[in-house]
């Protein structure tokens, strides 16, 4: 029976366009949106790249400066600004914290298009200064990206229910329902082969597209690096089936399957993720940032008033840097420094809430995410694109590490008021962006599989429109 | 015959049962929706109420101080909601809702929603415009996919046509009875909310002028797609490729369209990144501002001029503090850095609506929404007008703060302290959003795609079918 | 060969088949006469296990329908009032399918061999059957039942939309699957047609069979009088 299935129906769906409309459309869209998301990727790099050769120029005017300094001539530049005030190096010559971006980047744009790539730590500055955001036009951010991501999730499923919706219904609109039903077979499983040789189809183009991909877009990285993304898709093509599958055989008319399969659409894409994400919010408020900001004012106004008694306290503290104070003027530096500290270690506690919010929010969803799987996809492709909300949650936090590594780095200079000197130049700090590692892409995998098996033996167990009793053999 | 077609239609679609679940459905997604917003509404202003008032506090409690102190000290300029964003959310949750306002420094809104949130809030939220301008479109294609099709699936076609109706009539018919619910149900929802706002405490510039633009916006997108679902109905044989058809030109519409466009705007017109910005803004304030001029050589021009105007030989001798005077110069100079780079964003920013206007071709989705946005000041042009109300603020704080450190102190008088109550003469920022006559000036190229888009289905729909 | 042994269908409270006997034998035609919702198509859809009786039981070749509905079904045939196949496939490609899936592979040259023996023009056997007449189509299901080589062959109406040369051609066929010992069970309208082919004929009512006839023992107008009266229709004096 499978053999005669499988040629009749490619040959059915040859003779009516539909395998060629159906590998046109996912080609040009996948190719669309693999071209979209390669841009946004080839964008990041080039930004991060002229970051890094702005750096390097101005380390070489910065060297050029020491060297004319050390070697006491005089120098035009401001006097806050020369570099062998560590200071200035500090601010004026800040290293580029990037987060490259991974080789699978251009998969799902994810949370990219929110946030900036590289920043330039300053040691003035508290960490809350560091804008993350990028400036774009919020439009954009509004409508989303046509990235892979966008076509895997919710377009992917709407092309399956069009080739789908009416396998058996169709059989009974046009008539040759009855006749197929009085062979000796299984009119269950019958359906379930002529869905197989769909999922067949889309499954070999999804891998031949992703194959085609990897070649055209990764270098220098193994074909196994593809493979978690291939897999994924083909886990949720497979519950779009599944689901197909027991809608055809409960519902009924063409129009009623498909009415019903794009309720299902509806719910797991679209409703389900925003109710989820409204009580995940409601459940972990964030804090309000323009209350912060109150906070934050008062914070550093009381910093500000204090700020000789501060230096003093940090002196204290940090007897090391007292050695060399006596006999030095204290510079606006060393109680702007000090009372910084302070300002961040008072914030930090204000700080971490929004952090913990959104991690709470983060794992609220973690646990919820079966329900939809929409949901496990946009998680999973986002984790494995490096784009996800962890992954940039991550990069802050590294950011704001290596924030504090570069003035702790200028720090004994200022305090011991030694002056920078181009043999220290070797010694900065660089950031390297370490990116987070996940392997649940195997479980999610085989969750979906599960999930389609699942609905398919439901499928199986409840029958043909709950037994013919509703009639779609008898009337 | 119009009305007995109509009757009948109404009749046919109270009787279905998908229809009355969808229906209700339909409402009660729309009425979470809208409490869900009025909470977070009512909160948001609350916040923003108290927090204005703590700034304005810290302001004003300054103390004794010295005025540049408190130009770096600095302020915010908080940005409200305004009443309709009740309905269409629009970009708010992605721009920022504070500015910082310091010296030397125009400073971009900081704190957007979208960034404090997961990438779940990405699937979209549940909010008013989201019903409105997808889901009520999706119940529209439900109502009227097989409007023609089952006519002529049950062979009643050939008996209508048989009483000698012309056809445009019949069309009429089937179109009021799709056309009445959804202008009903939304007129009804638009009152409700009418209501709710008029009655939410501090509810301020709510007028019900814009309210009912906004219905008329819905309203004639849904026109639309009314008449695109019932042209594609008599069009079709089969009522399953009828819905197909119909749903293929929904996605496009509404999801396909519009983030295609996204993709083609930021390629076409791109914003610099945060830093590139920042690094162009500090290459000007370096170089000058065409690249000569540098801000040093112009100060010592100003030094001569002014001792000149004054007829005095050093800077001591002017009558007021002349590092102040200079500081105000510079802050002026620096204005002008900002606003030629703020001016190329606006202008990248208005080449890319130009773009999305044009592919409002492929998509009535376009228009409406950023009409919609538009008229609930929740657009992207608003987030503009309220960041350059804030930049002039921000001007006037700073010759306000220059101008008291000038007149009363000499040069070279750092030391110099402002009384407490200097602070209080600064008026507080204030902002008022665009009226709406404006907003719908500003907004005309909308309209009339809108317009061309109801032109051209109705034609489509009644001039191209002559048979069914 | 074709049992029924007090098979009962109730939708509900409605009873629309009442303690139905019939013994179809190898070889018989037997015409099955009625109004519409005698319940002339519930039997047939019993015998092929679209339903399920609510008492008594149908037998394919000794074999209880709803005991072993796939193993039934290799015995029988089935054409239904409108007999539709797959428009873009041609006549060869859905008989090679439908016996297909049954686990009956054919070559083309058998194919064709069947549709040759169910009467259909050579040159119609490579074209679409979106282009085939419902008599067309009714001959490649004869040959499907052929190539099935099944004992059992039900038809619900075959003959209505026919026309009278059509349906004559169709009689024969049947009568020559008859004279091959099939066992052939036929709801029908049409009179004239049943008593021309059928070897046995019932006559059913409000889910009950009536009066059962041989069909040589009657004549044309006995059967139509037959038919009238049971129907409680009075007949006009001529």
């Amino acid at each position: 029976m499978y053999k005669f299935n499988f040629i009749y129906e490619l040959k059915s769906l040859v003779r009516n366009g539909w395998i060629q409309l159906l590998t046109l459309l996912l080609f040009a869209l996948f190719f669309f949106a693999f071209y979209n998301g390669q841009e946004k990727v080839e964008k990041r790099k080039s930004d991060i790249q002229a970051a890094h050769t702005e750096v390097k120029e101005s380390d070489r005017d910065m060297l050029k400066l020491l060297d004319s300094v050390e070697r006491g001539m005089t120098v035009t530049a401001s006097r806050w600004t020369i570099p062998s005030k560590p200071m200035a190096v500090g601010n004026y010559h800040p290293r580029v914290a990037a987060m490259d971006p991974g080789n699978l980047a251009f998969v799902a744009t994810g949370q990219s298009d929110l946030f900036t790539h590289y920043v330039k730590p300053k040691t003035s500055g508290d960490d809350l200064a560091l804008n993350f955001t990028e400036i774009t036009n919020p439009v954009q951010q509004l409508f989303g990206s046509f990235d892979p991501a966008f076509v895997i999730i919710f377009l992917l499923p709407l092309i399956i229910i069009a080739f789908t919706y009416n396998v058996l219904s169709s059989e009974k609109e046009s008539g040759t329902l009855r006749l197929l039903a009085s062979q000796p077979i299984s009119v269950a499983a019958w359906v379930l082969q002529k869905m197989a040789i769909r999922l067949f189809w889309v499954i070999l183009m999804i891998v031949v597209i992703l194959t085609m991909v990897f070649y055209i877009h990764i270098d220098g990285a193994s074909f196994g690096s593809i493979i978690p993304v291939i897999g994924i898709t083909i886990g949720y093509a497979l519950f779009w089936f599944a689901l197909a599958f027991v809608v055809n055989l409960w519902v009924g008319s063409s129009s009623k399957n498909a009415i019903a399969l794009i309720g299902l659409w509806l719910l797991f894409a679209l409703l389900v993720p925003s109710l989820l994400n409204q009580m995940g919010s409601t459940l972990y408020p964030m804090p309000s940032r323009t209350l912060m900001i109150n906070q934050l004012r008062t914070a550093k106004a009381e910093a500000t008033k204090k700020q000789d008694q501060i230096l003093d306290n940090f002196l204290r503290d940090h007897p090391e840097y007292a050695i060399n104070d006596p006999n030095q003027g204290r510079s606006f530096y060393h109680r702007y420094m000090a009372s910084q500290q302070l300002v961040r270690e008072e914030l930090q506690p204000v700080v971490q809430r929004f952090e913990e919010q959104l991690q709470k929010q983060q794992q609220w969803i973690s646990q919820l995410k079966w329900v939809s799987p929409a949901i496990i996809v946009q998680q999973e492709l986002n984790t494995l694109a490096g784009t996800s909300t962890r992954d940039y949650e991550s990069y802050r936090k590294q950011v704001i590490d290596f924030a504090e590594t570069w003035r702790q780095h200028l720090m004994p200079f200022l305090y011991n008021n030694q002056p920078f000197a181009s043999a220290d130049y070797k010694n900065l700090p660089a950031f390297e962006y370490a990116p987070l590692n996940s392997n649940t892409t195997a479980k999610t995998i085989l969750v979906l599989i599960v999930i389609a098996m699942g609905i398919v033996g439901l499928g199986f167990a409840k029958g043909i429109g709950f037994q013919s009793s509703k009639g779609i053999l008898t009337h | 015959m119009i009305q007995n077609t109509f009757k009948k239609e109404l009749k046919e679609l109270s009787r279905d049962g998908r229809v009355r679940i969808s229906f209700l459905l339909v409402i009660l997604l729309m009425a979470v929706a809208t409490w869900i917003s009025k909470n977070q509404y009512s909160a948001t202003n609350e916040q923003y109420k108290e927090a204005e008032t703590a700034e304005r506090h810290i302001w004003e409690g300054q103390g004794e101080k010295n005025p540049h102190s408190a130009a770096h000290y600095g302020t915010y300029a908080f940005k409200p909601k305004y009443p309709l964003s009740l309905i269409d959310h629009g970009v708010d949750k992605f721009t920022g809702t504070s500015i910082f306002l310091e010296a030397h420094k125009r400073n971009e809104a900081q704190f957007s929603k979208a960034a404090d949130q997961t990438g779940l809030a990405r699937f979209g939220d549940l909010t008013p415009d989201f019903v409105l301008l997808f889901i009520l479109p999706l119940l529209i294609v439900f109502l009227g996919y097989n409007a023609f099709t089952k006519e002529r699936e049950m062979g009643t076609l050939v008996l209508l046509k048989s009483q000698g109706t012309s056809v445009w009539k019949l069309i009429l018919g089937k179109w009021l009875a799709i056309f009445a619910p959804v202008f009903i149900s939304l007129f009804l929802l638009f009152v409700v909310a009418g209501i709710v706002l008029s009655n939410l405490k501090d509810f301020g510039i709510f007028s019900w002028e814009s309210l009912g633009v906004l219905f008329l916006v819905y309203i004639g997108y849904y026109i639309i797609f009314i008449n695109l679902v019932l042209f594609i109905s008599s069009k079709v044989k089969k009522s399953g490729i009828s819905l197909v058809l119909s749903l293929s030109a929904w996605i496009l519409a509404c999801l396909a369209v519009p983030k295609a466009a996204s993709n083609i705007a930021e390629s076409q017109y791109p914003y610099p990144t945060r830093q590139e910005f920042a690094a162009s803004i500090n290459k000007d304030q370096k170089n000058g501002i065409d690249g000569h001029d540098p801000w040093n050589k112009q100060a010592k021009l100003l030094e001569n001029k002014v001792l000149k105007e004054h007829n005095v030989d050093s800077l001591e001798q002017l009558p007021f503090n002349f590092d102040a005077y200079r500081m105000q110069k510079g802050e002026e100079h620096t204005a002008e850095i900002y606003f030629k780079h703020y001016n190329h964003l606006k202008t990248q920013f208005e080449q890319q609506s130009s773009l999305y206007r044009n592919l409002a071709v492929l998509s009535p989705f376009l228009p409406a929404r950023f009409m919609s946005m538009a008229i609930a000041n929740t657009d992207y042009a608003t987030h503009w007008d309220f960041a350059d109300a804030a930049e002039i603020y921000r001007v006037e704080l700073q010759a306000f703060l220059n101008g008291n450190f000038a007149e009363n102190s000499t040069y070279g008088e750092w030391s110099y302290r402002a009384d407490e109550s200097t602070w209080k003469n600064m008026p507080a920022f204030e902002y008022d959003p665009p009226e709406l006559s404006e907003t719908l000036g500003r907004n005309t190229s909308n309209l009339v795609v809108l317009m061309v888009w109801i032109l051209v289905s109705f034609s489509l729909l009644f001039f191209t079918t002559k048979k069914l | 060969m074709i049992t029924t042994d007090n098979l009962t269908k109730k939708y509900g409270e409605t009873l629309v088949l009442d303690n139905l006997n019939l013994n179809i034998k190898a070889g018989h035609i037997y015409c099955l006469l009625g109004a519409n919702g005698a319940g002339k198509t519930t039997t047939i859809n019993l015998l092929l296990g679209f339903i399920k009786p609510t008492s008594g039981s149908a037998f394919i070749n000794g074999l209880a329908v709803s005991e072993n509905p796939k193993m039934t079904k290799k015995h029988l045939a089935y054409i239904p009032e409108n007999l539709m196949l797959y428009p873009n496939l041609s006549a060869v490609e859905n008989l090679h399918y439908f016996s297909g899936i049954g686990g009956n592979n054919l070559e083309k040259a058998q194919l064709e061999a069947y549709l040759e023996e169910a009467g259909l023009q050579a040159s119609a056997y490579h074209q679409r059957i979106s282009t085939f007449s419902k008599g067309m189509r009714q001959k490649v299901g004869i040959a499907l039942a052929l190539a099935k080589n099944a004992g059992v062959l039900l038809l619900d109406e075959p003959t209505s939309g026919l026309d009278p040369k059509a349906s004559n051609e169709f009689g024969l066929l049947l009568q020559k699957l008859g004279n091959k010992g099939v066992a052939i069970l036929m709801a029908t309208h049409d009179l004239f047609r049943a008593k021309e082919i059928a070897t046995h004929i019932g006559i059913m009512k409000n889910g009950q069979l009536k009066q059962e006839f041989v069909a040589d023992k009657i004549t044309l107008a006995e059967l139509e009088h037959a038919y009238l009266q049971t129907m409680d229709y009075k007949e006009l004096a001529v």
